[in-house]
């Protein structure tokens, strides 16, 4: 299978040709070349990746050309069988999708008249065809060559002395028409055209198409025309690549059992968590902006619950205009996108006091990986959603890993508790998809909690970061104001707030501040604000004091923090849709943050 | 040409293994059964591939994506309510153009298959096969090579040509479509009947693969089928004195402790960890994150995602859902088994345990041959199971 596009308009075609090809790569992508019609015929073509193609193109300037990309499914792949095929004469160009059945005896017949074959391809017969039959009208040459020739094609034609003209035909190879003002597209396919027009026509088998800047015309191979009115298209570019997912946001949140599985990968078994510096490390800071900085305050509670070692949380931005104390701790940046500013000034700043650095992010070649000593990735894969989710999980993964390798290296950990530790660790995608499986659930809850116009999260220890990043999500989708407390911070001051019509979302699972969080609860029902908990599967207790409990599965408390962020995130992308916002771009907001 | 793959079903007949996920997302030799008919569509060339999804969608989704990955471009199009087949393809009308593929997405089959649907040309066509069950299936009935008609799950013998669920089709077929609606009918063979009876419709017989998993005990045999053509990979870290014999597949990040002796075929997904002294017979998947503990054997078995075995257990003609944890000395060995799913009792000559997913199981358990243990069970330390145990349960 191959896919072709074709151009005629106003602007520079090749852009555009180069474009429709990449979004036709999944019709193959063995070879490829690009046709130009400008000042004279101008023919670029070599085997492998379009952006091979691409990276050699001289400049080609002409708003008229045909491009093709192919999938060699009979013989290599090659820059000589790698099409445009031209003529003789160097004046025509053509691209075909399809198989010309007779073309040996065709190429038997043409090269007894004189014509010269360079490629072994059958669609070189066509084009040496049309060339024999033209008389100045490629129209009527392809015509009378499709005439002779058996087989399925879809085929796109030009020619040097009518510029501004491409001419198409198709029998059972797919082709396409993309109607614009002043400009018109050919392609394979419809994802080819989205980006310029949503305007299509559909050429029918034993049809000829001829597009110009100004209009397309239809015939029947006899040349009769052929009405026929453009039909508009309703999913967009987006809709194909997000899966079936209604959106981004979504798709990534129901990636998170495959980011852990990814983070974890070959790092478990061995503790290979790559010229990890745990030596001589009495202290670790962890500094961080936005979601990432949540992740570094769970990362606190994670280090010294595991490792036993003292941690704590900085924002970046806060870190790098601050005075340094005279200890050095090993600190440890993170940035999804390894290019937030602060972060960056942060690691330099750690740097220039004398302290190790280690890097987490999600981005190969980052500039975090060059101001850091070492960088540990999480392997959540590109996240498009400009408020991040399956990259934050990914984050409090890596730091588990961070946490386990320092109590192996520093013996804080027996290896009876490093292996139950990783057993639990490698059950953690299992926990998220638990979370997942509720997304129904959570669907009706977030009906009956998301229309308040201010919402609480309160939570205490490891949980308590994730109450503010479960806050941080619905503020930034869906614009409805919500803070987070730690929940024994309530009573000195915002329970001044609290008030029937305030829900509160708290976090309540066994972990040791669980009692607490039981009498923080009491707190604010007394003020008769509804209650919505996430609690431990299995809690009989729970239910009776709040109005609705979204449950997790039973798990040692310290990984709690995974399967209450994906229940928080499917949360906040759930009353954010039931408001019908715009989730995957929120307003003011970017994904990565590379100003100070 | 694009093909309308049936993705929607639940599969209520597999027992604990579509908890949460739908049929056609169930491993065999590590692969969703779903991922053999894309693949098998794209080697022919058919790429442009519509999967009508329902139940459990997201895991399809999430898996797919827009099918770059497979060489596809996939689009959705949900299934609202799970009317039937026809009703399936219905709702995919608007992706359709004049001529267009219909296959099942649970069914495992080959390239082979394919290139026999493919050679219908421009005629509708149904791909048709020889089964030791029809009673099971839809039985045909041709005239040459004209297909009569289908009948759905017969009672009395008529022949054993059975319906793939296979078909070329074009735009009308959505007229008989619509007019068996009417009728409260919404399943495809009988839209293809009613087709039969206005325009020749082919009936082709394949000679191709294609395996059909009505029950879980099925899976092991498509196991083993899709095990002895899988492509073998090495990669994971293999400790000193580990035997790998055979056709042995093993993924990015596992670790194989010494001693450890692995027979083919086998494929071990990546992130896996083979404990010392364990033994893995054929033919058996270990899907992603699998531990296994020392001195396990486990024989003729899927284990999905994230299942870890503690030290001395013994798993034979087993299928283990995902992040099953067993501790130490779980005995689940083969045997013949009497089997209840939905309400109907079937005897498995030889049939391990059937554990669905999340299922905890403590130390010193022992579970006779054909015990089904459904999701998220827990049993106690010491407990010996056989029937069906529910899920959520707790066994003491």
């Amino acid at each position: 299978m191959c896919g072709i596009v074709g151009y005629a308009g106003r602007r520079n075609a090749l852009p555009i040709l180069l474009d429709g090809l990449k979004r036709l790569e999944y019709r193959g992508y063995d070879s490829a070349g690009v046709a130009i019609v400008g000042d004279s015929l101008q023919v670029v073509k070599d085997k492998g990746f379009i952006a091979n193609l691409e990276a050699q193109l001289p400049a080609m300037t002409g708003s008229t050309g045909v491009a093709h990309t192919r999938w060699a499914t009979h013989g290599a792949p090659s820059k000589v069988n790698a099409h445009p095929h031209v003529d003789c004469t160097g004046k025509i160009a053509l691209a075909h999708n399809g198989i010309i059945e007779n073309y040996a005896a065709l190429r038997e017949k043409l090269e007894a008249r004189g014509h010269k074959f360079e490629s072994q391809t059958d669609t070189e017969s066509l084009v040496h065809l049309i060339e024999s039959y033209y008389d100045g009208d490629l129209e009527e040459a392809t015509r009378k060559a499709l005439h002779d020739v058996r087989g399925s094609y879809a085929i796109l034609a030009v020619h040097a002395g009518e510029p501004g003209k491409v001419v198409g035909a198709r029998n059972e190879s797919p082709l396409v028409v993309g109607v614009g003002p002043d400009e018109n597209f050919l392609a394979s396919d419809v994802p080819a055209l989205l980006r310029y027009t949503d305007r299509v026509l559909y050429v029918m088998d034993g049809e000829m198409v001829v597009i110009t800047p100004k209009g397309v015309t239809i015939k029947n191979i006899e040349g009769k025309a052929v009405r026929r009115e453009p039909q508009r298209i309703t999913w967009s570019l987006e809709d194909a690549e997000k899966g079936g997912f209604e959106h981004f946001m979504l798709k990534e949140i129901h990636e998170s059992p495959k980011a852990i599985h990814d983070t974890l990968l070959g790092r478990l078994a061995n503790l290979e968590v790559n010229g990890f510096l745990s030596e001589g490390v009495t202290s670790v800071k962890l500094v961080a902006c936005g979601t990432s900085y949540h992740a570094a305050m769970i990362g606190k509670y994670i280090i010294e619950e595991i490792a036993r070692i003292p941690a704590s949380a900085e924002l970046a931005s806060e870190y790098r205009y601050s005075q340094g104390p005279s200890d050095r701790p090993l600190v440890i940046l993170i940035t999804q996108s390894g290019e937030t500013a602060d972060t960056l000034g942060a690691a330099r700043e750690a740097r220039r006091r004398g302290c190790k650095t280690v890097g987490i992010t999600n981005i190969l070649g980052s500039s975090l990986s060059r101001e850091v000593d070492v960088t540990l990735y999480t392997r959540a894969g590109i996240e498009i959603a400009v408020a991040g989710t399956k990259t934050f999980i990914a984050q409090l993964v890596v730091l588990y890993l961070i946490a386990l390798k320092m109590g192996q290296d520093r013996a804080t950990l027996g290896y009876d508790e490093l292996d139950r530790l990783k057993d639990q660790l490698r059950s953690l995608p299992r926990a998220a998809q638990y979370m997942l499986n509720k997304a129904e659930e959570i669907r009706a809850l977030a009906k009956k909690y998301g229309n308040a116009r201010d919402i609480f999260y309160i939570g205490r220890h490891a949980n308590f970061p994730v109450a503010l990043e479960g806050a941080l999500k619905l503020k930034e989708i869906s614009y409805i104001h919500a803070e987070a407390y730690a929940a024994g911070e309530l009573k000195h001051g915002p329970l001044a707030l609290v008030t029937p019509s305030t829900p509160v979302i708290a976090v309540a699972v066994h972990d040791p501040t669980y009692e607490k969080m039981r009498s923080n609860i009491g707190e604010v029902s007394a003020r008769e604000a509804p209650v919505l908990a996430i609690g431990t599967e299995g809690d009989k207790e729970l239910p009776r004091f709040v109005d609705d409990v979204i449950e997790i599965p039973e798990i040692p408390w310290i990984f709690s923090p995974v399967p209450v962020s994906v229940a928080l995130q499917l949360f906040a992308y759930e009353v954010a849709r039931m408001h019908g916002c715009p989730i995957d771009k929120p307003r003011n907001l970017a994904k990565s943050v590379t100003v100070e | 040409m694009k093909a309308l793959i049936l993705a929607a079903g639940e599969g209520a007949r597999m027992g604990p293994f579509t908890a949460s996920v739908p049929k056609v997302m169930i491993p065999v030799g590590n692969r969703p059964l779903l991922e053999y008919v894309v693949q098998a569509l794209v080697e022919n060339g058919v790429r442009d591939l519509v999967l009508v999804v329902g139940y459990r969608r997201e895991r399809i989704q999430s898996h797919f994506q827009d099918g770059k990955a497979f060489h596809a471009r996939i689009s959705y199009v949900t299934q609202t309510k799970q009317l039937g087949t026809a009703h399936a393809v219905w709702e995919a009308r608007p992706h359709m153009e004049e001529r267009f593929l219909v296959l099942n997405g649970s069914n495992m089959v080959d390239s082979r298959f394919v290139e026999d649907l493919l050679a219908s040309r421009d005629k509708p066509a149904v791909l048709i096969t020889q089964s030791e069950r029809p009673r099971s299936y839809g039985v045909v009935t041709v005239r040459g090579k004209a297909l009569v008609g289908i009948t759905e799950k017969p009672t009395e013998v008529i022949s054993n040509l059975i319906n793939t669920g296979a078909y070329a089709l074009d735009q009308r077929i959505f007229d008989e479509i619509e007019r068996l609606a009417k009728e409260g009918k919404h399943d495809l063979p009988s839209a293809v009947s009613a087709l039969a009876q206005r325009t020749e419709v082919e009936a082709i017989r394949t000679e191709g693969t294609w395996v059909d998993a009505l029950y879980p005990w099925d899976l092991l045999r498509l196991n083993a089928t899709a095990l002895k053509g899988a492509h073998e990979v090495r990669a994971g870290t293999i400790e000193p004195a580990v035997t790998i014999r055979g056709r042995v597949s093993i993924g990015d990040g596992c670790v194989i402790r010494s001693g450890a002796y692995l027979l083919g075929p086998l494929a071990l997904g990546p992130g896996c960890e083979i404990g010392p002294n364990a033994v893995l017979l054929p033919s058996t998947s270990l899907g992603k994150n699998v531990r296994i503990g020392a001195h396990t054997t486990v024989a003729n078995s899927i284990l999905m995602d994230d299942v870890i075995l503690g030290p001395a257990c013994v798993v034979q003609d087993g299928v283990v859902g995902s992040g099953v944890v067993a501790k130490a000395g779980l005995l689940a060995a083969s045997g013949s088994g009497d089997v209840q799913i939905e309400g109907e009792w079937h005897t498995v000559a030889q049939l391990g345990a059937l554990i669905g997913e999340d299922v905890e199981i403590g130390n010193g358990v022992s579970v006779t041959p054909g015990t089904v243990i459904n999701e998220r069970a827990r049993v106690e330390s010491g407990a010996r199971l056989r029937g069906t145990i529910p899920s959520g349960a707790v066994v003491l």
